[in-house]
């Protein structure tokens, strides 16, 4: 049998077991394992056994070795006990083969481990089929349509990962390079053609002379702010006058930021449907070209000016241990309250009195077993809170139901409720007599507490997808909005989707994911001055080698992510049109009302961001942030590390929790004059 | 058999230290690994000339405003590594692993839902976790065994229903675990990756824990909701002796010499010590706070470090006992929801 030498590994071993099964086993010896063959290539469900053969130093067979086979992928190459490989799908993987060595062996320098490495490779199967997809109806002379295919192998799986060729049969009539994009030059029939490996499809197209005889630029403004969105309409006309529909039109930007902006870097874009954006202010001009056709048009921006300053109007510090979330609420006996709960602690959550937020006290503490409450809500009438717990002693988490229609007179647990929530209930929301609650982070319950002393489960929402996990659900109108990580934000109708969905039958409307695979939270508005629905998502996001120290003493975290602003008007199109981005900070909890956005920005601090108007771009960089503040307090918890959690506008003032320092209320000073922005001419 | 209430009474008070007691503190330095479920945190414990003390603490995990639970801890034969599982993910758990005495980080598996107990194999450098998935539906689970060079999952054992305790056998080759709600210990081929005997423990009976084989193969298996402790003949695979002990009898650990047999109560706030020759309860000691949890002998057999959960914010603790007089002879507080503890090292004469 010819052996491989690399496939070799030389090791020394004294396996007792083995000495007991075989009387001419040396008590210690160099053993190698051999594996036959070396290295092997599969097709996708292909098979191969492999054989091991185990020998002393000398060369001699060491006869009835237990040898171990497993695969570092075995979803993707399997391995039997006795050596059966089974490839499963397209890759490199390695196969090991290991000889045990002797668990008792005490020596100051014990045997070593005898093994050998295999490499599988399962080329990706052939491609079985490419074809053209998405042409456009029409083929102008003069414009620069791209044309697009989609390969095919022979197991069924799309492929992005295969070389695409087009070509053209006439490239003096219509051209095309290698990414698909097309040159028409002159009206007639041409045949396109497009290979992926041995497969290859075709398609004539007619070129046709172009119809334009004028192309216009309108523009829905003439002089706007930093990111306000402008909408370019180019609209082409024949010899006869008469608006064509069709004709591809190219947009493009140009333009100069104001003369105090130096090297400002891309300052604006304009979109394939014209919708124009600028992040500095300047005079930009956009371009539209249809064929021969130019048009462009000059926009003027200015300054968004929306900055103001803030004033810390009172705080109920707690610096003893970490907070967690808020809710802030007018209570049946008309004094405004905020309830905040803590974290890796003692189970406590605070109620304040906030009617004076110059003046806010503690009210009480209400205690359950937990290490966290991570949590905490109010009904809309005012009267019932339901807080989470993690971390309970018997490890039965579940949702506690609190009264707090007089938080002064008292706060009675009504009910605790833990029926399959024992995982712990990360986080929660109350809507119109219902808890929607996280269930171990896999999906969420609704219980009904229409009798706050009685709470029953009465549906529940589950995704399933593999892997899934949920970490957090809003509810608006009806409409429940999860965030589940890798699975982005799900749209699911709890009664006012208009898709028959109720409490107890949720009925999914739609879901968007992005890479990144962050999703942490989500705020749905229906923005005030466009009547868009916005959801704003939320991304959670840390230092990825995970050795970070958060207890007393510990150091200042630093998190990433930002605000994904997704368009969701039409539920089964929503669409990611903007971003909020702090650099070097991660975002947490938000809210959104009076087309303001609100985000506890962790170690960025409260952020205050104008969300009016159509959103798209980056919203930061547009100079649409109104304020900002670091709670920095030198006796915190961790001295000196703003980490806000959540916020919460509430009659005027700002109320938001921060991880290091509790309770926080702050206000907005009006703007008295051009305010200073970075970047911007003052 | 000792009437268990009879039992309870002579027990509980503090017990005397007896002849034949080692010294305290003693002569050489004994260091154990300890998890803070709810503190993200696993400490470095030392019981040496100096008394009990947190040597250091290594916080673990990757998201710091959530709570991932380190609960289970083993360290690998050699010394040179230990290995944390980390409860909770999205939504799977993970394994980590980390060089021991510089507690550096050097890699990490992602498992199955909620990893609990695990054990290294030094024949194979392989690891075991049993996926306990405490919270998820009633559904059976199995055990992650991963390559340790690597940190790869290469096989999963499907062996029932809330896997949790698991040891491997003396020569590596079986692994044995317990199914929660499986009500069973089930053997498992370590180097096929496949269960190979199954033993019901008797209806509604919720085994937590099990023991590494003795010499004599026997394992213990503890009864968690019946307050028994069952000794099962490895050979001929049944149960030989049932011990009553305190409630919630949890995790155990017999002591090198084999001849007791220490026990934590998880639901009476004590620590059990059994005689494995008499098969009697000698003694039950109250532990400082509530919800014991994890217990290490020490290999000379003189000690057996305890790990206590305590209740909300109150720290937990790592308790020492001298075996031979089942006394207390030590506590320091650690992280919150002290969890899973793992011996490290002796060392003669400690510098650190």
């Amino acid at each position: 049998m010819p052996i491989n030498r690399s496939a070799w590994l030389v090791l020394a071993l004294a396996c007792a077991p083995l000495a007991a099964q075989l009387p001419d086993a040396p008590p210690a010896g160099e053993l190698v394992v051999e594996v036959e063959p070396d290295a092997l290539t599969l097709p996708v469900g292909g098979a191969r056994r492999l054989t091991a053969t185990v020998r002393r130093a000398d060369g001699t067979v060491v006869e009835d070795a237990a040898v171990v086979f497993y695969s570092r992928a075995r979803r993707s190459v399997s391995v039997t006990r006795r050596g059966d490989v089974q490839a499963l799908r397209p890759g490199e993987f390695t196969l090991v083969a290991l000889v045990p060595a002797d668990p008792e062996d005490a020596r100051r320098r014990p045997r070593s481990i005898a093994r050998a490495e295999v490499r599988v490779t399962v080329p990706r199967p052939p491609v079985d089929r490419v074809r053209f997809t998405a042409a456009p109806p029409k083929f102008y002379v003069g414009t620069h349509p791209r044309l697009a295919a989609e390969v095919v192998d022979t197991s069924g799986a799309v492929r992005r990962d295969v070389a695409v060729e087009y070509a053209s049969a006439d490239p003096a009539t219509a051209a095309v390079d290698r990414r698909g994009v097309l040159s028409l030059f002159r009206p007639g029939a041409v045949e396109l053609s497009v290979r992926a490996e041995d497969a290859a499809d075709t398609m004539t197209i007619e070129v046709e002379a172009s119809p334009v005889a004028s192309l216009t630029l309108q523009a829905s403004a003439e002089s706007v702010r930093t990111g306000d969105v402008v909408v370019f309409t180019a609209v082409a006309r024949d010899a006869r006058g008469l608006a064509l529909r069709g004709v591809p039109v190219l947009f493009a930007v140009a333009g100069e930021t104001a003369p105090d902006i130096i090297a400002a870097g891309a300052a604006a874009l304009v979109t394939s449907e014209g919708r124009f954006v600028a992040e500095r202010s300047g005079a930009y001009t956009v371009v539209a070209t249809a064929g021969s056709h130019t048009a462009r048009r000059t926009v003027r921006v200015r300054p968004r000016d929306v900055r103001r300053e803030v004033q810390v109007v009172g705080r109920g510090p707690v610096l003893d241990r970490h907070t967690s979330d808020l809710w802030v609420w007018e209570a049946a006996d008309g004094r405004d309250y905020a309830l905040t709960g803590t974290w890796g602690a003692d189970g406590v959550t605070c109620v304040w009195d906030v009617t004076d937020p110059s003046d806010i006290r503690k009210v009480r503490e209400v205690q359950v077993d937990a290490r966290t409450v991570n949590d905490v809500k109010v009904s809309e009438e005012g009267d019932v809170a339901v807080i989470s717990r993690e971390g309970a002693s018997d490890r039965r988490n579940g949702i506690v139901i609190l009264g707090v229609g007089n938080p002064r007179e008292g706060v009675p647990v009504l009910a605790e409720y833990t029926d399959m929530l024992t995982g712990g209930v990360h986080n929660l929301f109350i809507a119109e007599g219902h808890v929607f609650a996280l269930s171990a982070a896999r999906r969420y319950d609704v219980i009904s507490i229409a009798d706050p002393a009685a709470p029953r489960r009465v549906g529940q929402f589950e995704l399933d997808t593999p892997g899934h996990s949920v970490h957090d659900v809003w509810v608006s109108d009806g409409v429940a909005f999860s965030s589940n990580w890798a699975d982005g934000v799900v749209a699911v109708d709890v009664g006012g989707g208009g898709r028959g969905g109720t409490p107890a039958q949720p009925v999914e409307l739609g879901r968007y994911a992005y890479p990144s695979g962050w999703n942490h939270a989500a705020f749905p508005y229906r923005s005030a001055s466009t009547g868009k629905l916005y959801v704003f998502a939320g991304d959670e996001s840390f230092a990825p080698d995970g050795r970070l120290h958060s207890g007393r003493g510990g150091v200042p975290t630093v998190a990433a992510g930002w605000i994904h602003v997704i368009d969701w008007s039409d539920w089964d199109r929503p669409r990611e049109v903007a971003r909020y981005q702090v650099p070097e900070a991660g975002s947490h909890n938000l809210w959104v009302e009076d087309d303001t956005l609100y985000v506890g920005y962790y170690n960025g601090g409260l952020r205050v961001v104008d969300v009016s108007g159509e959103l798209l771009g980056d919203l930061y960089r547009q100079g649409r942030e109104i304020a900002r503040f670091l709670p920095f307090d030198p006796d915190g918890f961790i001295p000196n590390a703003p980490f806000v959690w959540g916020p919460q506008p509430f009659k005027g003032h700002v109320f938001f929790s921060d991880w290091n320092t509790g309770l926080w209320a702050v206000r907005l000073l009006p703007a008295e004059r051009p305010a200073p922005v970075v970047g911007e001419p003052q | 058999m000792w009437p268990a209430a009879a039992l309870a009474a002579a027990l509980l008070a503090p017990s005397a230290a007896p002849a034949g007691a080692g010294p305290h503190p003693p002569d050489r330095s004994y260091y154990v690994y300890v998890c803070a479920e709810s503190a993200d945190e696993v400490a470095v414990v030392r019981f040496g000339p100096g008394g009990l003390e947190v040597v250091r603490t290594v916080g673990v995990g990757s998201r710091p405003a959530e709570t991932e639970g380190p609960h289970g801890i083993a360290v690998a034969p050699d010394g040179r590594h230990w290995y944390v599982s980390i409860a909770h993910g999205s939504p799977f758990g993970s394994v980590h692993k980390y060089a021991a005495g510089a507690d550096a980080w050097v890699g990490a598996a992602t498992v199955g839902m909620f990893p609990a107990t695990l054990d290294v194999a030094a024949s194979t450098g392989l690891l075991y976790v049993s996926n306990f998935d405490l919270h998820g539906p009633l559904e059976p689970r199995g055990v992650s065994v991963v390559e340790t060079s690597t940190m790869t999952e290469v096989a999963r054992i499907a062996t029932g229903l809330r896997p949790h305790g698991g040891r491997l056998g003396r020569d590596e080759t079986r692994f044995y675990s317990v199914n929660v709600m499986g009500s069973e210990l089930v053997e498992a081929d370590a180097l096929a990756f496949e269960v190979s005997r199954r033993l019901a423990l008797g209806d509604g009976v919720r085994p937590s824990w099990v023991t590494r084989p003795t010499r004599a193969g026997r394992v213990f298996v503890t009864g968690n909701n019946v307050a028994r402790v069952f000794e099962v003949d490895l050979e001929r695979w049944r149960v030989v002796r049932t011990f009553a002990t305190g409630a919630g009898p949890y995790n155990a650990a017999v002591t090198p010499d084999e001849a007791t047999l220490v026990v934590t109560y998880r639901d009476s706030a004590a620590v059990g010590f059994l005689d494995l020759a008499s098969g009697r309860e000698r003694a039950r000691v109250r532990t400082t706070r509530a919800f014991p949890h994890g217990v290490a002998a020490t290999p000379d057999g003189a000690y057996a470090f305890v790990s206590v959960e305590g209740v909300g914010g109150e720290p937990g603790a790592v308790e020492v006992y001298d075996v031979a007089s089942a006394r207390r002879v030590g506590e320091v507080d650690v992280g919150r929801q002290a969890s899973g503890i793992a011996f490290w090292k002796m060392v003669e004469r400690d510098g650190g």
